[in-house]
């Protein structure tokens, strides 16, 4: 009796905690927050958060198609967000609570995939590229050398159809969302083609290999590819002379929330310069807040990989939604590619 | 005694339409709906779904899952059968021990496992490194990322599942049997082919069904162990659900794999399956 006594007693006391502290649901990539972030974030404010993490957008968009997954702010990339807008999957972000927005990149600030920041702030970027065994392959500067001989059976291809067909796009200098069926056909032939070359296609499995040196070269993301180097002095990385994919993740609050203001507080604490580095700090990505970027040790701001200089940034290509017919398209020449 | 029989079946029917029917019916609806631009599904109810999948490039791939299910099996079946044979032939004393280390590996997730291949098979992976120290290849021998890998990938995992109903059949046999064919002139080659296997049948085939099925629709190991090369129906369905966005095509690209098993059990029941169940 006393036990049972003690247990209602608990309980009563865990319910009290749970209706006084506001809760707030957040989404967002893994490893792409500060080990601190959210406890510093409770103590400051006394919002509980709760903190899920998915591994790829269309992880996320399942989840939250349906407008009742509970879930408060998301981070889809920015070629997501025309799509999940369209959905009406977006709730409208309120410049006026956020005023840290200031902060945020110039380059990011009027973003082509949402122009005036009403659905979408901009947290983290990246882009793709190509890291390389310096000693083993030399130095590549293009897409192109991903096609020579020599590179025969020690070279990977990213296991993503956007990316791979990204690069024989470019390569062969078109968009990287081109929807041309004609220059998808050519991506594909250029693709097959190089296939007897590839080891295979890899994703975050490459960096393993590249500093095991099993690899020479391999198409790979800015910030898995600086991993890399930093375990792996011997490796090297180019962003392509003939251009190449950028995106960028962003915070939107869905829709579905009934925790607007909450929402706008947590996504204003991401937009302060201390909290945005101490993020990338742990996270080791590139931050799309230009007054976090000044916080950083200098080797870390100026590092090319995660921040390239302008020069280099001018031959980027923002990642943009394909029109269906096009991502079907796609999507099945990416399995010809792969069953071939 | 009725009532009773209601509830003590309870339990199994609840899991059977609960996990099972009732899942099974929302992939068949799904596998009539259209795909909606941004991913989702919704009317119109279509047949496109089925009718895409006459397209050479899905029975290809659908042709050659097969075949690496069947020499999978082959090899299970080659590999599993002898071993069986030891275990029940050996003392009781050591039965336990074998069988016991036949499912060993099951204590470790098949991922992980799948993951310490790849290191043994890597170019800087213990093989190689060993064959290379001791001098006996110059380059890395490609042993990872083709059809080879990934059937390693999947003899290794459903092995047990062809041995323990094999031997689980032979355990069983009459020792006197093997003495009587002996008695009468059989030498030990024909004791085996002609008392032993007939007798191990319902084990065999049992056996061969526990390894196709999981490795015709495996994704896993073409996906780790083939590096995305050579890909099998397994990683189409689940393209389909990950980066095509297209679930109602993925319903029934899964739900035609599930009817081509259907129609083999069916088949291999008939053609003399019928201790199997």
């Amino acid at each position: 009796m006393r036990r049972r006594t003690f247990f209602l007693s608990l309980s009563g006391l865990a319910g009290c905690t749970q209706n006084r502290a506001p809760r707030l649901n957040v989404y967002n990539w893994s490893d792409y927050i500060g080990t601190e972030t959210l406890a510093n974030f409770e103590k400051e404010t006394g919002i509980r958060v709760h903190y899920g993490v998915f591994e790829n957008n269309e992880e996320m968009l399942a989840k939250v198609f349906g407008g009742n997954s509970g879930w408060d702010i998301a981070f889809p990339s920015n070629y997501f967000i025309g799509p999940m807008r369209e959905s009406r999957l977006l709730a409208r972000i309120d410049r006026g609570q956020l005023k840290n927005l200031g902060n945020l990149d110039p380059m990011l600030a009027a973003p082509e995939w949402d122009p005036r920041l009403e659905h979408s702030v901009p947290y983290m970027w990246g882009a793709t590229g190509i890291v390389f065994n310096k000693s083993a392959a030399g130095g590549l500067k293009s897409w192109a050398d991903l096609w020579d001989e020599k590179h025969k059976g020690r070279m990977t291809m990213l296991d993503d159809p956007a990316d791979a067909i990204g690069a024989a796009l470019k390569k062969l200098g078109h968009s990287i969302n081109s929807p041309d069926a004609a220059h998808l056909a050519a991506a594909q032939a250029e693709l097959l083609r190089q296939k007897p070359l590839v080891r295979a296609y890899l994703n975050a499995e490459a960096r393993n290999q590249l500093i095991a040196g099993d690899l020479q070269a391999a198409q790979l993301w800015g910030t898995t590819s600086q991993q890399a180097i930093d375990a792996a002095p011997h490796l090297g990385f180019a962003y392509p002379v003939e251009g190449y994919a950028r995106y960028a993740d962003n915070a939107v609050i869905l829709r579905e929330s009934r925790r607007l203001d909450l929402a706008h507080r947590f996504i204003d604490y991401l937009l302060r310069p201390d909290v945005a580095a101490d993020i990338v700090k742990d996270s080791r990505t590139a931050s799309a807040n230009a007054a976090a970027r000044a916080l950083l040790p200098v080797q870390v701001r100026e590092n090319p990989v995660l921040y390239p200089p302008p020069e280099v940034l001018m031959r980027a290509e923002w990642f943009a939604p394909l029109p269906p017919a096009a991502q079907r398209l796609r999507d099945r020449y990416w399995t010809e590619i792969k069953s071939a | 005694m009725n009532q009773l029989r209601t509830w003590f079946l309870a339990p199994a029917r609840l899991l059977t339409f609960g996990f099972f029917l009732a899942p099974l019916a929302i992939v068949v609806l799904y596998s009539f709906l259209t795909r909606g631009t941004y991913g989702g599904q919704g009317a119109p109810f279509t047949l496109e779904n089925y009718t895409r999948l006459a397209d050479p490039l899905y029975l290809e791939i659908l042709v050659k899952s097969f075949w690496i299910a069947i020499l999978s099996t082959a090899i299970c079946l080659v590999m599993g059968f002898p071993l069986a044979l030891f275990i029940a032939r050996s003392g009781p004393q050591w039965r336990g021990t074998w069988i016991n280390l036949v499912m060993l590996p099951f204590w470790t997730n098949f991922l992980v496992r799948t993951y310490a291949w790849m290191f043994l098979l890597r170019d800087t992976g213990l093989i190689n490194t060993a064959f290379q120290g001791l001098g006996l290849i110059s380059q890395p021998l490609p042993l990872l990322y083709n059809d080879g890998a990934v059937i390693l990938g999947l003899v290794y995992g459903y092995l047990p599942f062809m041995v323990l109903p094999i031997f689980s059949t032979l355990e069983r046999q009459d020792p006197f049997l093997l003495e009587a064919a002996a008695d009468l002139g059989a030498t030990p080659w024909q004791t085996l082919w002609r008392v032993t296997v007939p007798m191990a049948k319902p084990g065999i085939l049992a056996g061969s069904v526990l390894v196709f099925i999981p490795c015709l629709g495996a994704y896993l190991t073409p996906d780790l162990m083939g590096g995305g090369k050579s890909i099998m129906i397994g990683n189409v369905v689940q393209q389909q659900f990950t980066s095509s966005r297209d679930w109602p095509f993925g319903a029934a690209l899964s739900l035609v794999l599930t009817a081509l098993v259907m129609v083999l059990l069916w088949f291999i029941m008939r053609r003399g399956g019928k201790e199997l169940i």
